[in-house]
């Protein structure tokens, strides 16, 4: 599904991927994880197609289609979803108002005819139930006034409003108490299917717990430096990054 | 357009030089392109009216408002009209205001609070494209103790447009207890828009709560990202951005479905920004 090769990306100048290769498949959960600073958060952003950052080397290719060469937009209509990790508030646009347009903008990019008034309130009720977010949000403007974790319970709300085909969800655990990271994590598994894909960017083995992924990989200084099975995942939250590290570094 | 004109068709006409309202339950009341009108609201007495400016020329109002009336007062232009407007208010009248500049036009108010308690809130947005230039002024007097005012005037301009908004509340010696808040928010959408604004204020009472504000920004980065990573074409998400800007002051028009008619034609203009 999604295929990254030999990744290169700079912020100002600066290196930030040095060389990604990374391969997921339809139905896989992969979880990337690493120390601050090692260019998780900029994987995500240049996947989504951030225009902040400059692509100067490698390719990705996403359900047969060239992703780099491709607008913010039509990567999201193809079936990319990037959950952010500080969503944005957009003062006086009304969650419904704003899922009601991108709902539609995907369905014309399928070619399917746009959801009726009925069709669309229908699906809004079903998928904020996945997050069990309360109504009044979706009447709210969008992030406005939420707290931390209606802001992560409304991204993955909108996840399963947009249905992709690969979501990235990146540090969608952080700044989550208990029970929030319980209602995302779960609402995430539960959009999970043989058909998709999803890649969580985290800290924190904790998320993990409720998300288990196929593969997880170690970025560092911009690469992959390791990849193992959930089991990784495990020894990182015990022994942290330091034995990796060191290896790569010497 | 022609929403509009549809609706204001089902109003009563106002004018053309008088409108004298004595009922207490509002009725909405329409005028396009008044030179020069004169309103009067009875004590008690309540009324809705929509003003529309579609010409070049000059227009001239002046409305009064005896004891405890309520005027919901929304004017409209569409052209580069030349308007000046005083509102007299006397004791406990109440004067809701909503002035929406789809083009460079030059909206003056002058608001008097001559008696006590009187209230007058103010809501107004412009919207500017190409090399269109427009001017709000406002300038609200507390003549009298316990009066209320607030206003919060919103810009947008584009292109090369220049927009202008100038706001003084005075607040007199023997205005003791003024309750006076006056906002001005403005977004460039582009390097060569300008937006030029100055509020000010006046205090010669010691006994007062006053506030002002003004900022000018650009529209917000991350907000548009955000909106183009759930599918939205970079046009979109700028317009939803900037309909969200100004939709709660062009939404409370009062009686609708003028309001949304308002808002629909705001955004047809914001397409050609």
């Amino acid at each position: 599904m999604l295929s990254v090769k030999n990744l290169h990306a700079t912020v100002e100048g600066k290196e930030i991927l040095r060389g990604i290769n990374l391969e997921v498949k339809a139905g896989e959960v992969h979880a990337i994880m690493g120390p601050n600073g090692s260019g998780k958060s900029t994987l995500a952003s240049v996947l989504a197609g951030n225009e902040k950052f400059t692509v100067t080397e490698g390719s990705v290719e996403f359900l047969g289609h060239d992703l780099l060469s491709m607008s913010i937009e039509d990567r999201a209509r193809l079936g990319l979803f990037l959950g952010f990790q500080y969503p944005v508030e957009i003062p006086g646009v009304t969650m419904a108002n704003f899922m009601k347009l991108a709902v539609n903008e995907h369905r014309k990019y399928r070619g399917e005819e746009p959801l009726s008034a009925a069709e669309f309130l229908r699906l809004m009720k079903e998928k904020s139930a996945v997050v069990e977010l309360s109504s009044k949000l979706t009447a709210r403007a969008v992030n406005e006034g939420f707290s931390g974790g209606e802001k992560k319970k409304n991204e993955i709300f909108q996840m399963a409003m947009l249905d992709p085909k690969l979501a990235i969800l990146d540090e969608t655990d952080s700044g989550l108490d208990i029970d929030a990271l319980r209602i995302v994590a779960t609402g995430v598994t539960k959009l999970h299917t043989s058909e998709n894909a999803t890649v969580v960017i985290t800290h924190y083995q904790r998320l993990l717990d409720y998300i288990v992924p196929d593969v997880v990989h170690v970025l560092y200084k911009g690469r992959i430096i390791y990849t193992g099975d959930k089991t990784l995942a495990l020894k990182l939250e015990k022994e942290g990054y330091d034995w990796l590290i060191n290896e790569y570094d010497k | 357009m022609e929403r509009i004109y549809e609706i204001l068709g089902t109003f009563r006409k106002a004018g053309p030089e008088q409108l004298r309202v004595d009922a207490p339950v509002p009725t909405p009341y329409a005028a396009v392109d008044p030179e020069h009108l004169h309103v009067t609201l009875t004590a008690g007495a309540a009324a809705h009216l929509v003003v529309l400016h579609t010409t070049e020329g000059t227009s001239e109002l002046t409305v009064e408002l005896a004891e405890g009336a309520q005027l919901e007062l929304t004017e409209l232009f569409t052209a580069g009209t030349f308007s000046e407007m005083t509102v007299h208010q006397a004791a406990r009248s109440c004067c809701r205001m909503t002035t929406v500049l789809l083009s460079g036009a030059n909206a003056s108010y002058r608001i008097d609070l001559a008696g006590a308690a009187a209230e007058n809130n103010l809501g107004g947005v412009f919207l500017l494209g190409g090399q269109e230039h427009g001017v709000v002024k406002l300038h609200t007097n507390h003549l009298v103790a316990d009066c209320r005012s607030d206003s919060t005037v919103k810009g947008v301009a584009g292109g090369e447009a220049t927009g202008e908004f100038s706001g003084l509340v005075y607040v007199a010696q023997d205005a003791q207890r003024t309750d006076a808040r006056q906002q001005s928010r403005n977004v460039l959408l582009s390097e060569r828009a300008r937006i030029e604004t100055m509020p000010q204020l006046e205090i010669y009472a010691d006994d007062v709560k006053c506030s002002h504000g003004a900022t000018v920004g650009q529209m917000d980065a991350d907000a548009i990202l955000y909106m183009r990573q759930r599918g939205l074409s970079e046009a979109q998400a700028r317009r939803l951005q900037i309909e969200g800007f100004v939709g709660d002051v062009v939404r409370r028009c009062g009686a609708e479905p003028l309001g949304e008619a308002v808002l629909a034609l705001a955004a047809e203009k914001l397409e050609r920004i």
